[in-house]
C-alpha cells in the first residue's frame, strides 16, 4: 500500500473524527499539499452534511434565542470589561515598583536606574501582551463566601500568557493556590499564585515546554507540601479553549 | 437503539421566546438570511438561533449527555457562525450542515477533553445512546418541527444500515471515538471498522443525496 492509499482508506475516518489525533494532524496536513484528497473530503463532508439532523431535536429552554443572541452579541466586547481591572492591576504593579525604589534610595544610583529600567521593561512588556492578546480566558471562582474571578490573556505571537486573579482571600494556612496548564498530555504545573482581597495577583508566564498543545488552565488549592506533577487539591476554577 | 429524550420538552413545542410563525430555514430563503447576517442583522441572528438552535441542541446534548455543556456548545457555534458567516465562501452550501459540522467537532473536541481527564467519563459512557429508536408517541408533535421531514430521511438511512455499519456510524460520528477505541469496544480489527465506516458512509451519501432542502 503506497503512502496515498493510507490517506484514501482514511478519508472516512477523517470526515468522522475517528482518527487517532496524531494521524488526524498528519491528514490534515496532507490536505494543503494534495487536491485531491482535499476535494474529496470536501465533497463527503457536503454529502455528509445532514448527517447529524440523525439526533432527535431537542425543543430549547425557554427564553434560550434571546439569551443566546445576547451572549453571541456580547462576546467580542466581554473581555474589554475586565481592561480595567488589567489596567489597574499593571498601575499597582508600576506604584509598587516605583515605591520599592523610592525605599531605596540608598542604593548606589546605577543599580537603581538599572532595576527601575528592568522594571519598566517587564511591565512595558506585561502590557504588550496584553495589547495583542488574541484570546481572552475568563472565569468565576467562589472561596468561600467570596466571589472572584480568574482572566487570562492569551498572546500566540509570544506564546505567553497573563493571568489575573482577583477576589480570592489568602490561601488557608499549609494550602497554596496553584495555576496549571492544561495540555493535550496532561496537567503541567506553573506557578503559585499569591492572593490578596485588596488587588489582583497578576503573572506573565511562558507556555509550559511540553510538545503537547495548551488547551487551557486551571487553579486548584493544594497543601503546600505537594510538590508533584499532578494536581492533589480540589479545582477552584478550569477554563479550556 | 434507544433514543434519548429531550430534557426540555417536545421540539415541537412552541417556542416561548421566538415569533409564533416559525420559518423554515429552507434554502430558499438562506440566501436572505445569510445577507442580513453578513449585514450584522441581530434580527437576523435571533431568527437563526430559533430555527437551528433544536437541532443543534439536539445533537449536542445526545452527544455529550449534558445540558450545560450542550448549550455552551451551541453559543460557540452561533459565536462563531456570527464572526464568520461574511467569511464562508460556498454560498450554495446550507447554513444547517454547516452549523451542525461546527457542533459536532467542538462537541467531539469536548469528549476528547473529557475522556483525557477522565473526567464525567462514567456520564457519557452511560448516557449517549445516539441516534436510535424514534419515540413514536412524539411524532405528530414533533413532524411540526422545521426539519422534521431531514431527521425522518436520516433515521431511515441509518436504520437501513447494517447493524455493524450503524454501530460502527453511531461510535465514530456521534460518539466521537477513535478508530482504536472502536475496535477494542466492540473487539474487532482496527481494519474492519475501518471497512465498516468506509461502507456506511458510501451507502449514507447515496441515502442523503435526497436531501436537497429541509423545507417543512
Amino acid at each position: 500500500m503506497s503512502t496515498h492509499d493510507w490517506y484514501i482508506e482514511n478519508r472516512a475516518g477523517f470526515v468522522a473524527r475517528s482518527l487517532e489525533p496524531r494521524e488526524e494532524r498528519t491528514f490534515r496536513d496532507h490536505l494543503v499539499r494534495c487536491e485531491e484528497c482535499a476535494r474529496e473530503v470536501a465533497r463527503l463532508e457536503r454529502e455528509l452534511g445532514w448527517l447529524p439532523m440523525g439526533a432527535v431535536p431537542v425543543a430549547p429552554p425557554p427564553g434560550f434565542s434571546r439569551r443566546m443572541a445576547a451572549d453571541v452579541l456580547d462576546r467580542p466586547n466581554r473581555w474589554r470589561r475586565w481592561l480595567p481591572l488589567a489596567a489597574a492591576a499593571v498601575l499597582a504593579l508600576a506604584s509598587g515598583a516605583a515605591a520599592l525604589a523610592e525605599r531605596n534610595q540608598g542604593r548606589d544610583l546605577r543599580d537603581l536606574l538599572l532595576a527601575r529600567e528592568s522594571r519598566l521593561a517587564a511591565l512595558e512588556d506585561t502590557l504588550s501582551v496584553l495589547r495583542r492578546a488574541n484570546m481572552v480566558l475568563q472565569t468565576q471562582i467562589s472561596m468561600n463566601g467570596h466571589q472572584g474571578g480568574m482572566l487570562i490573556f492569551q498572546d500566540a505571537a509570544s506564546h505567553r500568557w497573563c493571568v489575573i486573579v482577583h477576589g480570592l482571600p489568602p490561601a488557608p494556612v499549609g494550602n497554596k493556590y496553584q495555576f496549571w496548564f492544561i495540555t493535550e498530555s496532561g496537567m503541567v504545573r506553573s506557578v503559585e499564585v499569591n492572593a490578596e482581597m485588596e488587588r489582583p495577583a497578576f503573572m506573565t508566564l511562558p507556555m509550559p515546554g511540553v510538545a503537547a498543545p495548551v488547551m487551557g488552565a486551571a487553579l486548584t488549592m493544594e497543601p503546600v507540601v505537594n510538590r508533584s506533577d499532578e494536581p492533589r487539591g480540589p479545582t477552584l476554577a478550569h477554563v479550556v479553549f | 437503539m434507544p433514543r434519548s429524550e429531550p430534557p426540555h420538552g417536545k421540539a415541537g413545542d412552541p417556542s416561548p421566546d421566538g415569533p409564533s410563525g416559525r420559518r423554515p430555514l429552507a434554502l430558499a430563503g438562506e440566501a436572505t438570511l445569510r445577507q442580513r447576517l453578513v449585514a450584522r442583522d441581530e434580527q437576523a441572528l435571533v431568527e437563526l438561533i430559533e430555527q437551528a438552535s433544536p437541532w443543534l441542541l439536539g445533537l449536542t446534548t445526545s452527544m455529550l449527555s449534558d445540558q450545560d455543556e450542550a448549550e455552551e456548545v451551541v453559543l460557540e457555534v452561533f459565536a462563531t457562525a456570527w464572526e464568520r458567516i461574511g467569511a464562508v465562501s460556498d454560498e450554495h452550501d446550507a447554513l444547517l450542515p454547516w452549523l451542525l459540522r461546527i457542533a459536532r467537532n467542538r462537541a467531539i473536541d469536548r469528549l476528547r477533553r473529557r475522556r483525557r481527564w477522565r473526567l464525567k467519563l462514567a456520564r457519557a459512557e452511560a448516557y449517549g445512546e445516539l441516534p436510535a429508536e424514534r419515540v413514536r408517541a412524539k411524532e405528530v408533535n414533533e413532524a411540526g418541527q422545521p426539519g422534521w421531514h431531514v431527521h425522518e430521511s436520516v433515521h431511515a438511512a441509518l436504520e437501513r444500515l447494517p447493524p455493524d455499519q450503524r454501530e460502527v456510524v453511531r461510535l465514530a460520528y456521534f460518539q466521537g471515538l477513535t478508530h482504536s477505541e472502536i475496535a477494542q469496544r466492540l473487539g474487532i480489527p482496527m481494519g474492519t471498522v475501518k471497512t465498516r465506516l468506509r461502507l456506511a458512509f458510501d451507502k449514507l451519501r447515496l441515502s442523503l443525496a435526497a436531501i436537497k432542502d429541509w423545507v417543512a
